[in-house]
């Protein structure tokens, strides 16, 4: 292969196939879930937060063009969905989804708010915001679920997050990372897709 | 809106089995340990009811990319119907699709092929179901393309399409494949799909000439989101 700088850049073989998404797909606001739409106000519920990350692949690297949807519940814990018994009253200004996709370094960003915790059917739910991971690769898409720090008692509870080998509960918990860019409070968690059993993310059936 | 109701847990003679040859990808990003089981519960059995106001639809027909500037290749129509685990209508899904131009090259930059680029192609779409849980695109059919460093591994024609029902667990991304095309036969991806009758239901069926009503070849392709009928996820 000639080192030439003006030499044809040579796909690897991962390069052209699977789903990589259109980068078209994606227009700003789309990480905000506290939008209805890019260009709608900011609901004015809740603490608005960030969340950040690193999507990774074996051996540590980044995972480049991958795209994670975000879904939870708003500052009071109710989804806008008629599977909540409390939708009706769901905050009428928080969209509670939202779409980012990976940098050149893995790196993903989405603002929200504290989601509510709430009681249903298996317990007192921990604040949490549901991720899916979709890539090239991937064939379908991963599932999980992560918990925000500061709320020690209410994750100990968490069916879910309890219901996990109590080594791994911690990769499911981001940390506080400093602030934002709008000042609200950052917190981050690196998503591993595949590695070391004791680091690797645990993901969730569908 | 009638919102599904039943969410049994997938058949793994539907899913596809990773890794896949000749696709590093699939070893490097898919766990090593197997997912573990939930309760489907409010958090999961919820999501977004309507995604239009941040997904917006319409942008159904990519073979022209602005008025006159027709894409190479040849014009196709894929339609057919978002279907849940029970076979009832998926109203208001939103359907994005992305796929190569009529060379086989997508419009992305990690796509660095020596294949032509059609400055009349970008290749990317979005839709919305009507009530009836039909879409509809107008585009080209892509091209094949040899997969570099795979040992003479060739992608068939194919469309890449991303549905988001309303809820989280009615999430498909996927892959169409045409009807009769040898190299469908031998694709990897295609083959990863254990099920023969899965396998079968990521092609899509032609419609014969004397049904469609303008210039272009037609194709029916239904997008069923769970259950026993499911289409895979590729």
């Amino acid at each position: 292969m000639s080192n030439h700088p003006n030499a044809p850049l040579v796909p690897t073989a991962w390069a052209t196939i699977g789903p990589f998404f259109p980068q078209t797909f994606f227009r700003d606001g789309d990480n905000d879930l506290t939008r209805l739409a890019p260009d709608a106000p900011q609901t004015a519920q809740g603490s608005p937060i960030w969340l950040t990350g690193r999507v990774l692949q074996e051996g540590g690297g980044p995972c480049v063009n991958a795209v994670l949807e975000a879904w939870q519940a708003d500052a009071a814990g109710r989804f806008r969905h008629p599977r909540d018994p409390d939708w009706q009253k769901a905050d009428p200004g928080f969209f509670g989804w939202g779409r980012a996709w990976t940098d050149a370094e893995g790196r993903f960003a989405f603002r929200s708010i504290i989601p509510g915790g709430y009681r249903d059917a298996t317990g007192l739910r921990a604040p949490h915001i549901n991720l899916a991971i979709i890539g090239s690769g991937i064939m379908g898409r991963l599932a999980t679920c992560v918990f925000l720090p500061g709320f020690a008692e209410a994750n100990a509870a968490d069916p879910v997050l309890s219901s996990l080998p109590e080594t791994l509960r911690p990769l499911l918990v981001a940390r506080a990372d400093g602030q934002g860019p709008d000042g609200a409070p950052r917190f981050s968690l690196d998503l591993p897709l595949r590695g070391d059993p004791a680091e690797e993310t645990p993901f969730f059936e569908d | 809106m009638q919102l599904p109701d039943r969410f049994d847990p997938l058949d793994p003679a539907t899913q596809p089995v990773v890794p896949v040859p000749g696709y590093p990808n699939t070893i490097r990003r898919n766990p090593s340990r197997a997912p573990f089981r939930r309760s489907l519960t409010r958090t999961e059995l919820t999501g977004p009811l309507d995604l239009s106001a941040k997904l917006r639809p319409g942008d159904d027909n990519l073979a022209e990319l602005a008025p006159g500037r027709m894409a190479q290749g040849q014009l196709i129509h894929v339609g057919g119907r978002v279907l849940d685990e029970d076979g009832r209508p998926v109203a208001g899904a939103i359907v994005e699709l992305w796929q190569a131009n009529a060379g086989g090259r997508y419009f992305h930059p990690i796509d660095q092929r020596d294949a032509p680029l059609d400055p009349n192609f970008i290749g990317n779409g979005r839709t919305r179901s009507d009530d009836a849980g039909r879409y509809g695109f107008f585009t080209i059919k892509p091209g094949a393309y040899p997969v570099p460093d795979s040992g003479r591994w060739w992608r068939p024609p194919h469309i890449h399409i991303s549905v988001l029902g309303p809820g989280c667990l009615m999430r498909l991304v996927t892959q169409m494949y045409f009807p009769g095309d040898p190299l469908n036969a031998i694709d990897r991806i295609l083959n990863s799909v254990p099920d023969a009758g899965a396998r079968a239901r990521c092609i899509a069926h032609f419609v014969a000439p004397e049904a469609v009503m303008g210039d272009w070849q037609g194709f029916t392709h239904d997008l069923v989101l769970r259950g026993r009928h499911a289409t895979p996820p590729l």
